[in-house]
């Protein structure tokens, strides 16, 4: 084949075929979602099934119901912040945040979620990170799961809540310093086992970021049902 | 035509007398000379460097302790220090000095103002040392194939461009009656690059797309990286480099087109098959599901052209280290491709989907198939621009035995272990209990992981017996080189 | 939108992408770029590095090679 056009414009259509299929479509699809309450209502305010509702032949849909909170809602304050720490170290590669539906890997099973992840409970969030790799469990409900010390300890050398762990130490999140004589431990000083403690005399805090990760961790919780997708008994 | 050719000139060829003329091969080589060794030198340094993370990260995989202490070389980091440093460094800096010299032979063109290459090539390793710098302080884009700040983009775009611009030049320059299907994959590649990172730079960093559409267009672009970037020069480079070598035209020529179209329609459907049983329209992940099945067929069609080329000439074959790799990497191109169409059927990746097969898919990929032909295109390309021969026959060896049996065992050791991993995180007992707690699973992956830490040191071996020998001949003493004739540019005439 | 739309758009792409394609096949036909394809595989070889002749080696068999000729 000699004619340079025709190659370009070969080579230029098969590209925009995928883009515009893969990517323009599915921003127009969801370019309309917004927030909601677990059960819309139609025009006239009565309870719908789902996210949309068939009227004249039409199909339309719902409002969100009054006086109930719209999910998902935007990390804000602490949990944005410790998002940016969440990124810039790279959870992502280990760690998933989508719960698979039942029957399809076992993510419920391992307690994991108790619903499947749909595409709304992304829409607040800057920075999806869905992830492609479970080397770590799935995070998406990690709030729901453990306490705040557990995130702490797990966080300072996973070896102490999780033996045979693979993940890496984040203790230079933390300051290992002395205890202050005159004004006793620090409030924020976090209980580590003696097997794993600095020393006498010394205790372990958290830093601003490793209070922000963890303000983050906390937050991530899909405890709230939307019309499209209901928690499984 | 004057000795100092403007601009101008270059870009439109009607405008000069000369063009009646073709370039002979060997002034083609001498045109790429100076900014191919640059680009070549850079990817080596890159090589090695992509090298040393992909250790450190291996082995922190199974001894999450080793340098734990020190933040900028958490796993999160250097692993994607790794993967910058192999794709953007290694393998777009190889492709640089690769892609223009096979475009410059198959058009008969010289490649003009190779300055404005030497330029565009200081711009890019700045980009990409800044970028990984900024990755392991903390810049990170969370992003998967995109982790390079969003400070060097412009750098990125301003030297790829000014690459990309002499490629198509070329083309316009082309003085040879034919279009070969290699200029054909070059083309579509160094136009597909761009958009694709353009579109992904957009959508994901500048003015980042709402919710899951992020994830799509992760997708769409990190596979096509591999798809449309990666794997159209690997092959545009295997078609070129094996028919000449063994002095045998490729099996069906009109195969090599139909290929060229399927790839091209099907590939850039492919990636979405990363998110499936995701929160993503279902609709999608079934295109994707199909474009990624129906890979099946340029798969094919490359490897009748490829391997029915070699056929019967596997002794002289065997003697050439140009062809040992190129064929190692042909046929792992079957060999993945084939794998990763089985892997996009939902029930597989039920299975792959977030364990170590993908990983091992992913090596397989870039390294066992794209790094491997490339490795060989570098062998016949040095000694075609230096006018000299390898230095040691040893070293090329040990490169290829090391890196052949080391991809091997990493490949076999991530993806056994992968599928162990997937059967074992999915595996229900009767009351609908999992029966492996999630650390059995992991504690259960770490021999295989200790297997993937001997490969990537088998791979460290074999990258420094290529370096030394690249090194050892660009800096060796030219007198040598005239003895030998290894270019058979001038077949043996010369030596009557 | 509705679901029926969205098929709709995507009939239209696909069809309008089969057009071109249909297009570009009768064009190329007619200009006779179909033809004598596998001419084209010999067109990387020329006088330099002719066909059937092996162009790459490990360096010292190379050498033997050499010397043997010379002597």
């Amino acid at each position: 084949m000699k004619s340079l056009p025709l190659l370009f414009l070969g080579i230029f259509f098969t590209l925009a075929f995928s883009w515009t299929g893969i990517i323009l479509t599915s921003h127009v699809q969801m370019k309309g979602l917004a927030p909601a309450t677990p059960q819309l209502v139609n025009d006239d305010g009565e309870p719908i099934e789902g996210p949309t509702y068939r009227e004249r032949g039409r199909t339309v849909q719902g409002e969100n119901a009054e006086g109930v909170t719209a999910n998902p809602q935007p990390y804000v304050g602490e949990a944005q912040r410790g998002k940016l720490v969440y990124q810039e170290m790279g959870c992502l590669y280990c760690h998933s945040q989508q719960v698979r539906r039942e029957g399809f890997g076992a993510d419920f099973e391992r307690g994991w979620g108790n619903r499947q992840s749909v595409a709304r409970d992304y829409i607040e969030t800057d920075r999806v990170m869905l992830g492609t790799m479970r080397t770590g469990p799935d995070l998406s409900n990690v709030g729901l799961r453990y306490s705040e010390l557990w995130q702490y300890q797990h966080l300072y050398n996973p070896q102490i809540t999780s033996p045979g762990s693979t993940m890496p130490p984040y203790a230079f999140l933390f300051e290992v310093q002395p205890v202050s004589e005159t004004r006793g431990p620090s409030p924020d000083a976090v209980e580590i086992p003696e097997e794993f403690h600095p020393g006498d005399g010394l205790e372990v805090v958290p830093t601003r970021r490793a209070k922000d990760l963890v303000a983050y961790l906390m937050n991530l919780q899909q405890d709230y049902e939307l019309p499209e997708m209901k928690f499984t008994q | 035509m004057s000795a100092t050719p403007s601009i101008l000139d270059s870009i439109n060829p009607s405008q000069d007398a000369d063009t009646s003329l073709k370039a002979r091969l060997g002034e083609v080589d001498a045109s790429m000379r100076v900014p191919a060794m640059l680009f070549l030198i850079s990817s080596v340094l890159w090589l090695l460097a992509g090298t040393v993370f992909a250790l450190i990260a291996a082995i922190k995989a199974t001894n999450p302790e080793f340098l734990g202490a020190t933040e900028w070389l958490t796993f999160g980091r250097v692993r994607s220090a790794h993967l910058n440093a192999m794709i953007f460094g290694w393998g777009n800096n190889v492709i640089f000095a690769v892609a223009p010299w096979i475009m410059g032979r198959l058009c008969r063109a010289r490649i003009r103002h190779t300055n404005i290459l030497l330029v565009a090539g200081v711009f890019w390793n700045i980009a990409v040392t800044v970028g990984i710098i900024g990755i392991m302080k903390g810049d990170m884009v969370a992003v998967e194939w995109l982790e390079m700040p969003a400070y060097i983009t412009p750098l990125v775009a301003i030297s790829y461009a000014l690459v990309g611009v002499w490629v198509i030049i070329a083309f316009r320059w082309r003085q040879s009656d034919h279009v070969y299907v290699s200029q054909w994959y070059l083309l579509a590649a160094f136009f597909w690059l761009p958009w694709l990172y353009t579109v992904a730079q957009v959508m994901l960093v500048f003015e980042p797309a709402t919710g899951v559409v992020q994830s799509l267009t992760n997708w769409w672009f990190a596979h096509n990286v591999l798809g449309l970037w990666l794997t159209p020069t690997a092959i545009a480079a295997a078609y070129y480099l094996i028919p000449k070598v063994l002095g045998r035209p490729i099996h069906s020529y009109y195969l090599s087109v139909v290929g060229f179209w399927a790839l091209a329609l099907f590939y850039n459907w492919a990636g979405v098959h990363h998110l499936i049983g995701g929160p993503v329209p279902a609709w999608v992940i079934s295109a994707g599901v199909v474009g990624s099945v129906m890979m099946v067929i340029p798969v094919i069609v490359v490897a009748i052209n490829h391997h029915l080329t070699v056929v019967g000439l596997h002794k002289p074959g065997w003697a050439s280290p140009t062809i040992r790799f190129v064929v190692f990497g042909a046929i792992n191109y079957t060999a993945v491709s084939l794998l990763g169409s089985l892997m996009a059927l939902r029930n597989v990746n039920e299975v792959t989907h977030f364990t170590h097969f993908t990983v091992g898919h992913a090596h397989h990929g870039v390294y066992a198939f794209f790094t491997m032909i490339m490795f060989g295109a570098v062998y016949y390309m040095m000694p075609r621009l230096l006018l000299r021969e390898w230095p040691n026959a040893f070293l090329i060896k040990v490169h290829w035995w090391m890196c052949a049996m080391g991809i091997v065992l990493m490949v076999v050791a991530l993806q056994v272990g992968g599928w162990i991993q997937g059967l074992q995180m999915n595996a229900l007992s009767e009351e609908g209990t999992p029966v492996y707690t999630f650390l059995e699973v992991v504690e259960n992956t770490k021999p295989w992981l200790w297997g993937r830490s001997l490969s990537g040191l088998m791979l460290l071996i074999g990258h420094i017996a290529f370096a030394v020998n690249v090194f050892w001949m660009v800096f060796s003493p030219k007198t040598e080189a005239q003895k030998s004739q290894p270019t058979l540019l001038t077949p043996s005439t010369g030596q009557s | 939108m509705d679901w029926s739309a969205y098929i709709l758009v995507g009939f239209l792409f696909a069809g309008l992408f089969f057009l071109g394609a249909s297009a570009a096949l009768y064009w190329a036909h007619k200009h006779g770029q179909l033809s004598n394809l596998e001419k084209g595989a010999t067109s990387i070889f020329d006088e330099d590095e002719p066909m059937g002749e092996v162009t790459d080696s490990f360096p010292e068999k190379k050498r033997k090679a050499d010397s043997g000729e010379d002597s």
